[in-house]
């Protein structure tokens, strides 16, 4: 269990450069232990960004990146450490595989880790089960997999470093239903079983309101929203004048309110609508 | 990779911006091959008045062109001692233990730099700074198309320099973003010997290998559905000219040769 | 006129594995598209559908069946070169990732690529690419590099590559899989746009049923097979049948279903979410429940 902090963090890219962009601006949050936390924003919102501050491949301008109360960059020079305490799933990852097997390639962060082999195997077993993978899979090369397939082991392969806080930038881009619906409860399952705090950053409002406890909004480089799933979609009106996207149904429950209907508020499942209407209704 | 500050291009409006870059490009070799006729004080003084002529003309800042040399200054200054100390002549200045340093040496070892410094300027002014990349292979490919008649295949050529031109910016950031990805799983290209250095690229070398295949046969695709043929039927938009001032800076590039040559024959001082 | 667009009989496709085994994956696939048609190709990864799209402009051979492509057999023994290159003129195609369809430099001449190689006049084809260009906004962005600019954005710069060989028909094979919901929307707007406005023949390949709710007609494809074929309001009338081919259904034709198990009537099958506020909205008026603001 891990509780990520950012204390007044500020970060600009391409500093003296003509294409200078202010990513972050000031800005501070807490990060539940154990808790499956969304970050969501339009590109350029500085949440990619803030993906690399946490687990220090960016450094912070200004400002402190916490794990557990700790500056990460207190000591830099054992900050593989806590690459391996914050375990990072960066976008399409299936372009880092390399290796010649499944196998050899999920083993590889816990190999770098310096683990026994019988841990490493111990570890691979696991990760491929949170990510539902085949263990006929593991002998087969990367490259012989489909797209979907080599999205799960290349997740495995971060998941097998057991890390205290896994962070997935986008774990879901250019899935189909099935397939993202395969990924995003495995990620899940992995936070529930090992106590871990999942951040998952992504386009997605869907996808924060299936699968996140908390969720985080980004925009112009700040903070816009930060709460419970419940808080963040009762804003939908919000949400939406800042030109997010709201979850289909919650957008239709807000048209009906707006229209002065007696509908709730933050409803982002259709099942609460359903009920909630058939109250109304019947 | 980022910051390469070296003949980049500069955007601005000037005579040399407006200069064909077929042009530019004959131009660039006339006046490499005028550096190297300079024979004497006169002729190099006058190289090096013409350069700086260019150098203002192209309005692009000094201060950029002088930092972009300054990853040669070392040969420079090194070029420019072994000619101060090797070049014997007639009247020696200083000596001390087995050097003697002559006046012909100082002659020489100022007459290398200016050529170095010209020759550096005359490509980066005429060619990188004022032309972009496109323009210039553009050029590269009208100028070497009579040698299609040998059979050279100059449009492929050309082709594939605009591709890479167009994919160095691509497979950077891929490059960077695989390296992160690599680092996030624990390994470390700063520490170790050379050996577990080099260990360390192989996770950066397969992925961006398989990954720029994977580009290749997209874009192979994707430009065999945009009717790409070859060279063969193929026209430009851009179909650029010589004009007037492009013929007019011929002249003067001339007329500057001939009196390069001309200088050369008043034997003052010394001659190389 | 009465002759489809595109007229696909039985059309078989396989591939042929490293160890010489033949892989279907278009099985017995008829489809007849209409010119002017807006139509949505839905199936989950590896269902076929953007192999089928490669079918249509010969990027692919089928195996057996009928295939006829603006008005050519493209089983006929004497399909030249010439007839090869007329047919992808004639139907152009988007693909997936923007950054490996872009050529050059700068955007408007990677515009200029696909006249250039058709060998249009030089005059012609800078009045053509002005045209594309501003036909999807991108004319201020015609001198910019192609790397600085955002998903969306290069999409918009691969279609107009597209539009600028004066196409009849065009083809996105998931040319938004991608781009963040914004650029997403910068896209469907473009080629709605194309189909409504020039009268293009839009086919777009997706797995986002949001999207594929917005055509006038809707393709599932399912394991090489043709699932269901109609408009967004009979095939998502059959959520079940989407969920069982591995796909969504939008959250508005969720909402209706749990609503009608339960025995409310409701009328009608909303596609977007205003339609499905419209008659739920009614529904709630006549049950009393006041509409007091409006």
């Amino acid at each position: 269990m891990a509780t990520v902090t950012l204390e007044h963090v500020s970060y600009t890219y391409g500093v003296g450069t003509p294409f200078g962009i202010r990513a972050l601006d000031d800005v501070s949050l807490t990060v539940r232990s154990g808790s499956i936390t969304g970050i969501i924003g339009h590109t350029g919102s500085g949440k990619s960004t803030m993906v690399q501050l946490l687990n220090g491949l960016e450094k912070p301008a200004e400002g402190r990146v916490l794990l557990d109360g700790k500056d990460i960059w207190e000591d830099p020079k054992r900050m593989r450490e806590i690459r391996f305490r914050v375990g990072l799933v960066m976008q399409y990852p299936e372009y880092q595989l390399f290796e010649e097997t499944i196998r050899a390639d999920i083993a590889f962060g816990p190999r770098n880790m310096g683990l026994g082999e019988e841990e490493i195997a111990q570890r691979v077993r696991d990760a491929i089960k949170f990510v539902g993978l085949d263990p006929a899979l593991l002998d087969k090369s990367p490259f012989d997999l489909s797209g979907g397939q080599k999205r799960r082991a290349a997740i495995a392969g971060v998941m097998a470093m057991r890390p205290e806080v896994l962070v997935l930038d986008e774990p879901a881009a250019g899935l189909d239903p099935r397939g993202r619906d395969a990924i995003l409860e495995g990620v899940c399952a992995y936070g529930k079983e090992t106590g871990a705090t999942v951040i998952i950053v992504s386009h997605s409002m869907e996808d924060m309101a299936a699968y996140c406890d908390d969720v985080i909004v980004m925009a112009n480089a700040r903070v816009f929203l930060e709460g419970t799933r419940d808080e963040v979609f009762s804003h939908a009106d919000e949400l939406l004048s800042v030109g997010l996207d709201v979850p289909q149904i919650t957008h239709l429950m807000l048209m009906l309110k707006q229209r002065g209907f007696p509908v709730p508020d933050g409803v982002y499942t259709v099942e609460t609508a359903a009920s909630a209407l058939r109250g109304l209704l019947q | 990779m980022k910051n390469i500050a070296f003949g980049q291009y500069y955007p601005a409006r000037s005579p040399l911006h407006s200069l064909d870059a077929k042009m530019k490009l004959i131009l660039a070799v006339l006046y490499i091959v005028a550096t190297f006729l300079c024979k004497n004080l006169l002729s190099f003084g006058a190289l090096l008045l013409s350069a700086i002529l260019l150098l203002l003309m192209s309005r692009i800042p000094v201060r950029i062109v002088l930092r972009s040399m300054r990853p040669i200054l070392f040969i420079m200054i090194f070029t420019a001692i072994l000619n101060m100390f090797f070049v014997k002549g007639q009247t020696e200045l200083w000596s001390f233990w087995r050097f003697h340093i002559y006046l012909e040496g100082i002659y020489s070892a100022a007459f290398i730099l200016v050529r170095i410094v010209v020759l550096i300027l005359a490509t980066s002014l005429f060619l990188t700074y004022t032309t972009t990349p496109i323009e210039l292979t553009d050029a590269i490919e009208r100028l070497l198309s009579p040698l299609r008649i040998v059979r050279l295949p100059v449009h492929e050529f050309a082709m594939m320099m605009t591709i890479a031109l167009r994919f160095i910016p691509t497979l950077t950031e891929e490059t960077d973003k695989i390296m992160n990805a690599q680092k996030a799983r624990g390994v470390d290209f700063t520490s170790g010997g050379l050996i577990s250095r080099a260990r360390a690229l192989i996770p950066i070398l397969i992925p961006l290998f398989v990954s720029s295949f994977r580009r290749a046969d997209e874009l192979a695709m994707a430009m065999e559905c945009r009717c790409y043929r070859g060279g063969k039927g193929r026209t430009k938009m851009t179909v650029t000219h010589l004009r007037m001032r492009d013929m007019v800076a011929l002249l003067l590039m001339v007329c500057f040769g001939a009196g390069i040559l001309y200088l050369n024959r008043l034997g003052i001082g010394y001659t190389l | 006129m009465n002759q489809p667009f595109i007229h696909a009989k039985d059309l078989c496709f396989s591939y042929v594995e490293d160890d010489g085994r033949r892989v279907p994956v278009l099985d017995h696939v008829s489809i007849d598209i209409r010119k002017g048609e807006y139509v949505a190709i839905l199936g989950h990864n590896g269902s076929g559908k953007s192999t089928l799209a490669k079918l249509f402009n010969l990027i692919l051979e089928h195996d057996s069946g009928e295939l006829v492509v603006a008005g050519k057999d493209l089983m006929s023994e004497d399909l030249t070169e010439d007839d090869l290159y007329a047919l992808r003129r004639e139907v152009g195609m988007v693909f997936q990732n923007p950054d490996n369809q872009l050529v050059a430099t700068i955007v408007e001449e990677d515009v200029a690529f696909g006249p250039e190689n058709l060998g249009v006049p030089p005059k012609e084809i800078r009045e053509r690419v002005d045209r594309a260009l501003s036909t999807v906004g991108m004319t201020e962005y015609a001198r910019h590099e192609p790397h600085r600019l955002s998903g969306g954005q290069k999409q918009r710069v691969a279609i107009a590559g597209i539009l600028a060989m004066k196409p009849s028909c065009i083809i996105l094979d998931e040319s938004t899989a991608m781009l963040d919901p914004h650029g997403r929307r910068e896209v469907i707007d473009t080629f709605e746009r194309l189909n409504r406005e020039e009268g293009m023949t839009v086919i777009t390949i997706t797995h986002y049923m949001n999207e594929a709710a917005r055509a006038d007609r809707v393709i599932v494809l399912d394991d090489g097979r043709v699932l269901m074929d109609g408009t967004p309001v009979e095939v998502f009338g059959e959520p079940e049948r989407l969920l069982a081919a591995g796909l969504d259904v939008p959250q508005c034709t969720a909402l209706i279903h749990a609503l009608r198990k339960e025995g409310i009537a409701v009328k009608g099958d909303p596609v977007t979410t205003e339609e499905c506020a419209d008659i739920i909205s009614k529904l709630l008026e006549e049950k009393g429940h006041g509409n007091r603001h409006a």
